[in-house]
């Protein structure tokens, strides 16, 4: 049986609690292929069976709702069964399972959230504000994971003074500072008007890249390791790039 | 705003410095821009596979010294550029509110005297923390032989300060950067660190270089061998309480009698930095790796070779071997030891178990065994020849006249 969900966590607990004692069980939000004699169910969230499901979790492990909700963030497909097969270890063995690195489906989950987690870090280091005409910073992106709010705090610590917007061009959808508060909202496209010396930074900030790099000891494949390719559409000094002769 | 002709030249002038790491700092955000990243963060990456993470610039690259290996040197014929405080400041900041950098690095040639130089240093990071109150990383170069008191103001609003030993003996210190002695370069450092441990021991109000000091070294351009070098890196961790030692394999920028021609390999500045994680993290001294007057062996990295020269110690069973242990492992490193002292809490480890852990067992298969099983090599020649094959060929080199380590010192110096 295919459980389906919306992607919510209280959708995600309630399908737990169905599908937790059926062993050939997929907990899904995408709609997947389906195997011969394969059902599926489309699961509405339950507030009440979600709580009952997370109280019990968190009595064997009071950090694992945190696990969820990294995992919840992630762009790969399966995420919600890899979820699902670590919940279900944490349910049999009532205890925390998370050192237990020689199970399958924690390495799995370890790794799920790993890739979360460390592509909020890179993206601190990889957004690329512009400043618009009223001041106010705009950086669109577009990561694997689904992290433009829990990027936020960040940002919002850093540049107190200034409102920005960080805009996931993928997902549609924005994670905004004011200047006082913050929030996520649904965001198809953005127009804005650049302040007058935005272009003159920019150009700048491409001629520092270019000199500060020694041409004599290229390293290509170290260099896309650490910055994807699929990163570089945002990024000013390398946009306009081919990535085979940068 | 500065002009893109200087801002290439500042760049160039400052972009052989090593050192760009933003770690270290925690410093808060009181107001204004800007807060520490303690584990440090990475902003962008150049094709030459190195990170930017702070703005790596001079303040002028006009020289009085003349350093042989520097291109800034005063008789090189190269263009020369000025900004002022006020310049660098507002460049800083325009580049860290865009996000594309984690704060300022900020060196300067040796302009008219030390003291001048240090004075507008300290000038530009004090600009940029009370007039701009910005609170991101400040690494700042000390210039040798300025005034204490200069060096300790500055010290005030910097995260992180850095003297370069530049070259690893004094005898090529003298020959080749002759206005500079070990002491103008290692003095600062001292008082600094003991400047560092009183500010501590009063538990005074404030920061005094949250992010420590590190130093750079050229390696290549003197004929010292890798175990000095590793010794007097472990010299400096231990007395100078120093964060980092740097090292950059020389690449010949000018052209002069007493430098050679051709770039020293990056592979030996790779081994160096193998060996100095070792030191640093792995709980091995110098003296276990590598013999005074020896290199570090190319063909393979200094803990294979240490445990080659230690085979009585293996094979390790990594069901018990304590931590220390499991890090002496080829193959082996910090993340991996712990996933293993985590997992096998739980459970008796086998090969397989590690092989779905990723811990890489290509050189560590012939040191452990896992549930008493053993699957490496046989005798030590057969071993030394798995981990060194494929490694050979690309480090084959045409022996040369001067490839004796007396021949090249005299071919240095020209003393015979």
């Amino acid at each position: 049986m295919i459980y389906l969900t919306d992607g919510t966590k209280a959708c995600f607990l309630t399908a737990f609690l169905y599908a937790f004692k059926d062993d050939e069980a997929v907990i899904s939000s995408v709609q997947t292929q389906l195997a011969i004699g394969q059902r599926t169910v489309f699961v509405a969230a339950d507030a009440e069976k979600a709580a009952k499901a997370e109280k019990r979790l968190l009595s064997f492990d009071k950090d694992c709702v945190d696990d969820l909700l990294l995992m919840l963030r992630s762009g790969m497909p399966d995420h919600e069964q890899i979820a699902f097969r670590y919940f279900r270890l944490l349910a049999e063995k009532r205890a925390p399972v998370r050192g237990m690195l020689a199970e399958t489906a924690v390495l799995a989950a370890s790794e799920c959230i790993r890739k979360v987690t460390y592509e909020i870090h890179r993206m601190h280091g990889f957004v690329r504000f512009m400043e618009s005409a009223s001041g106010a910073l705009y950086a669109p992106l577009a990561p694997d994971n689904d992290i433009v709010d829990l990027l936020l705090p960040h940002f919002r610590t850093r540049l107190p003074e200034f409102p920005f917007v960080l805009h996931d061009v993928r997902r549609k959808k924005a994670a905004v500072y004011d200047g006082k508060s913050a929030f996520t909202a649904p965001l198809d496209r953005a127009e804005i008007a650049l302040s007058a010396d935005e272009e003159g930074w920019q150009a700048l900030w491409r001629r520092y890249y270019d000199s500060v790099n020694i041409p004599c000891r290229e390293r290509l494949k170290q260099m896309k390791s650490y910055m994807p390719v699929r990163y570089w559409r945002f990024l000013p000094e390398l946009s306009a790039r081919d990535p085979f002769s940068v | 705003m500065i002009d893109e002709r200087r801002l290439k030249i500042l760049t160039e002038g400052a972009k052989y410095d090593v050192s760009c790491s933003s770690s270290g700092s925690k410093r808060k955000n009181t107001g204004g821009m800007g807060n520490g990243y303690v584990s440090g963060c990475c902003h962008s990456f150049t094709p030459d596979g190195r990170c930017i993470s702070l703005l790596k610039i001079l303040l002028s690259n006009d020289c009085i010294y003349n350093c042989k290996y520097c291109p800034n040197r005063s008789d090189a014929d190269v263009p020369r550029a000025v900004a002022t405080p006020e310049e660098i400041a507002a460049l800083t900041i325009d580049f860290y509110k865009r996000n594309y950098i984690e704060g300022l690095f900020l060196s300067s040639a040796v302009v008219k005297s030390p003291d001048h130089t240090m004075e507008q240093l300290v000038r530009t990071v004090k600009l940029l923390r009370t007039e701009y109150r910005f609170h991101g990383y400040i690494h700042l170069k000390g210039i040798p032989r300025a005034d204490e008191a200069l060096t300790r103001e500055a010290a005030k609003y910097a995260d992180r300060m850095s003297y370069n030993i530049e070259l690893p003996s004094e005898r090529s210190l003298k020959l080749l950067a002759p206005q500079k002695s070990k002491e103008s370069l290692l003095l600062p450092m001292k008082h600094l660190a003991e400047e560092k441990r009183v500010f501590r021991e009063e538990k005074r109000k404030g920061l005094f270089l949250p992010a420590g000091q590190t130093t750079q070294m050229i390696v290549g351009a003197s004929p010292e061998k890798d175990g000095q070098i590793v010794r007097l890196t472990q010299s400096l961790y231990r007395n100078m309480q120093l964060r980092r030692v740097y090292f950059s394999s020389y690449v010949p920028v000018v052209h002069d009698s007493l430098l050679p021609d051709l770039p020293a390999g990056q592979l030996r500045e790779h081994r160096l930095y193998q060996a100095d994680w070792l030191l640093r993290f792995y709980g091995f001294t110098a003296e276990e790796l590598v013999p005074q007057d020896e290199d570090l062996p190319l063909d393979l990295d200094p803990k294979c070779a240490w445990a080659l020269r230690n085979l009585q110690l293996f094979p390790v069973e990594i069901n018990r071997a304590p931590l220390e242990m499991l890090l002496r492992v080829p193959g082996i490193g910090g993340r991996s030891a712990q996933k293993i002292l985590e997992a096998r809490k739980y459970t008796a480890l086998t090969f397989e178990h590690l092989q779905k852990m990723r811990v890489v067992l290509k050189r560590a298969k012939h040191f452990i065994t896992a549930g008493g099983k053993f699957f490496g090599a046989k005798n030590e020649s057969a071993v030394r020849g798995l981990l060194t094959a494929g490694e050979r060929s690309e480090n084959a080199a045409q022996l040369s006249l001067f490839s004796t380590p007396e021949a090249a010192y005299e071919a240095l110096t020209g003393e015979l």
